[in-house]
């Protein structure tokens, strides 16, 4: 952790001193980083922060978007049917991010107007999320209730952020902002995009890619299981009648 | 010590899963019952995904149960023919099972159907047991002879074959019939289904307590292991590394069980299964019936 954290910081300062030497003549007018190329799943994965860091030539507002690789999610509500909660009506939303991170200057509605923000989906209320399956005769306002119930257990588990978090700014130039993944994070192509904001208008929009992936054992692991799915299978039972045989056999020798 | 499981992709307690495993595994050791009735609950609620919890837990169960026959075998309490025919019964019930877990699966009830089953069938065979229990202790007080077993029409059935290690002779038709809905049972529900059919060896069947925990346990290693196949093929939810910290603590713990098991008395035993039963059923009844946290959940399509 701390050798990573070295390492951001060194490539900090290598971004900030070439943008300050070079000038505005050289330097793109918005460069963007993180501190790592990717998030790592491996056997000691608690989670990860990333931070995200960049620079800009002109005053204006920055804002962070991560977006997860995206998959059809149901939604189901639930009844009292005679005291027991039942499962009753289902929505599915097409393509819902798996992860949705937001981080701002300041709060999103002050620095772009409500359409833009829409177009962008900036925002989780402004994810667009379309029902392609909904019980029949459900109006909008239900397809609603079913929107905020997905956004609120995504919220839940960590992995949608409800509000913007900051985004620091380092004197004029220089930007910064922490990015969490958390352990339940799924693995995929992750887009960061930054967008650079002045007077209610996107200036620049600079996208970043980001991979979550399983790395060692891990890897290895998941894909046999997936690849060599008998195998896998076969071998998981050896190793129990292995370990319930070699038990057994330790305990007789002391018993 | 936090661990990332690459199947069931969350990070937990190594130790947490080392203690469920051996408090799980003496009680495996001490009743006969594979555990999965307890495990599969417990692995829920401490957030690994429910098909991966189920897949796993087969897959512990094979080597809980192995540990625990062998125990048993050593004492001679193991009727090898009564679990090949209970057996027999469990995997065509488990087929028929696996397929209607499919269906109601498309009916997105299969969470309420497994409850239900739960809340149900541990409440009927833990109310059974307890109050049985409790007569067996207070007829040994008073030291009366045990009721002899009448005939009833369950003697008249065709088909029967001697069990000499039980000392029956019975229908080969109620040994495979129990181990039908034992199979049934244990699709649906992710469990070894221990717990159903110790009771209905001892009840139904009428054998000897002593043979009942060992045969059941053989005939256990059999189902899980199946399951854990299937499960590994057509979910990819087995996760070897939750299985093996399960599985270390697990088998630790059924050879301490056995061993105890040895020392209690039969109606101790049964009593002691009897109130675990009825409080998982509880603690099941209330998450049916309490107010959950969100009215809306997630739902199972589309899930990895």
């Amino acid at each position: 952790m701390t050798r990573a954290m070295m390492l951001t910081f060194k490539r900090l300062m290598v971004l900030s001193a070439l943008l300050l030497s070079s000038g505005f003549a050289s330097a793109s007018q918005l460069d963007v980083d993180l501190s790592k190329p990717d998030v790592r799943l491996d056997v000691s994965f608690e989670g990860s922060e990333l931070l995200l860091f960049g620079a800009k030539q002109t005053d204006g507002d920055i804002i962070v978007v991560v977006r997860g690789p995206e998959k059809d999610t149901s939604m189901r509500l639930k009844e009292r049917i005679m005291g027991v909660w039942v499962n009753t009506d289902e929505v599915i939303f097409e393509k819902a991010p798996t992860y949705y991170a937001l981080a701002a200057t300041k709060p999103v509605e002050f620095i772009l107007p409500k359409a833009v923000l829409e177009h962008e989906k900036i925002g989780t209320e402004h994810l667009g999320l379309k029902a392609i399956a909904a019980p029949d005769g459900a109006d909008e306002a239900t397809i609603q209730n079913f929107r905020a119930g997905l956004i609120r257990n995504m919220v839940r588990r960590a992995l949608y952020s409800s509000k913007n978090s900051p985004v620091d700014l380092v004197g004029k130039q220089l930007f910064r902002t922490n990015l969490w993944f958390p352990a339940n994070v799924h693995v995929g192509h992750y887009a960061v995009d930054t967008y650079l904001v002045q007077d209610g208008k996107i200036q620049i929009h600079n996208t970043t890619n980001l991979q979550v992936h399983k790395v060692g054992l891990e890897a290895e692991i998941f894909s046999f299981a997936h690849d060599h799915a008998l195998i896998y299978g076969l071998l998981a039972i050896l190793i129990a009648v292995v370990a319930g045989w070699s038990a057994n056999a330790v305990f007789k020798k002391r018993g | 010590m936090q661990i990332y499981l690459p199947i069931a992709e969350v990070s937990v307690n190594i130790f947490l899963i080392l203690g469920m495993g051996g408090g799980i595994g003496f009680l495996s050791g001490l009743f006969g019952v594979g555990g999965g009735f307890l495990m599969t609950p417990l692995l829920i609620f401490i957030g690994i995904p429910p098909a991966v919890a189920v897949g796993t837990e087969a897959n512990q169960i094979v080597a809980s149960s192995i540990s625990g026959v062998l125990a048993h075998f050593k004492r001679g309490n193991v009727d090898v023919k009564m679990g090949i025919m209970l057996l027999i019964g469990g995997v065509i019930g488990s087929t028929f099972g696996v397929w209607l877990f499919t269906f109601l699966k498309t009916l997105g009830q299969i969470d309420l159907v497994i409850k239900l089953s739960y809340v149900i069938f541990l409440g009927i065979i833990g109310s059974l047991m307890f109050i049985e229990s409790l007569n067996a202790m207070r007829r040994a007080k008073k030291a009366a002879p045990p009721k002899h077993k009448g005939h009833n029409f369950l003697h008249a059935l065709p088909f029967k074959v001697r069990f000499r290690r039980s000392k029956l002779y019975i229908s080969a038709i109620l040994p495979i019939g129990v181990g039908v809905v034992v199979g049934i049972l244990s699709a649906i529900m992710g469990v070894g289904g221990g717990f159903v059919m110790v009771p209905a060896m001892i009840y139904l069947l009428g054998m000897p307590t002593a043979v009942v925990v060992g045969t059941s346990l053989f005939q256990i290693i059999f189902v899980t292991a199946n399951v854990t196949v299937l499960q590994a093929v057509n979910n990819y939810a087995v996760d070897v590394v939750l299985a093996l910290l399960l599985l270390i603590g697990g088998v630790i713990g059924a050879q301490f069980g056995a061993r105890a098991g040895a020392k209690l008395k039969g109606e101790q035993l049964r009593g002691l299964l009897a109130l675990m039963v009825l409080g998982v059923c509880v603690k099941i009844a209330l998450d049916l019936t309490l107010t959950p946290v969100d009215l809306y959940a997630l739902g199972t399509t589309g899930g990895h």
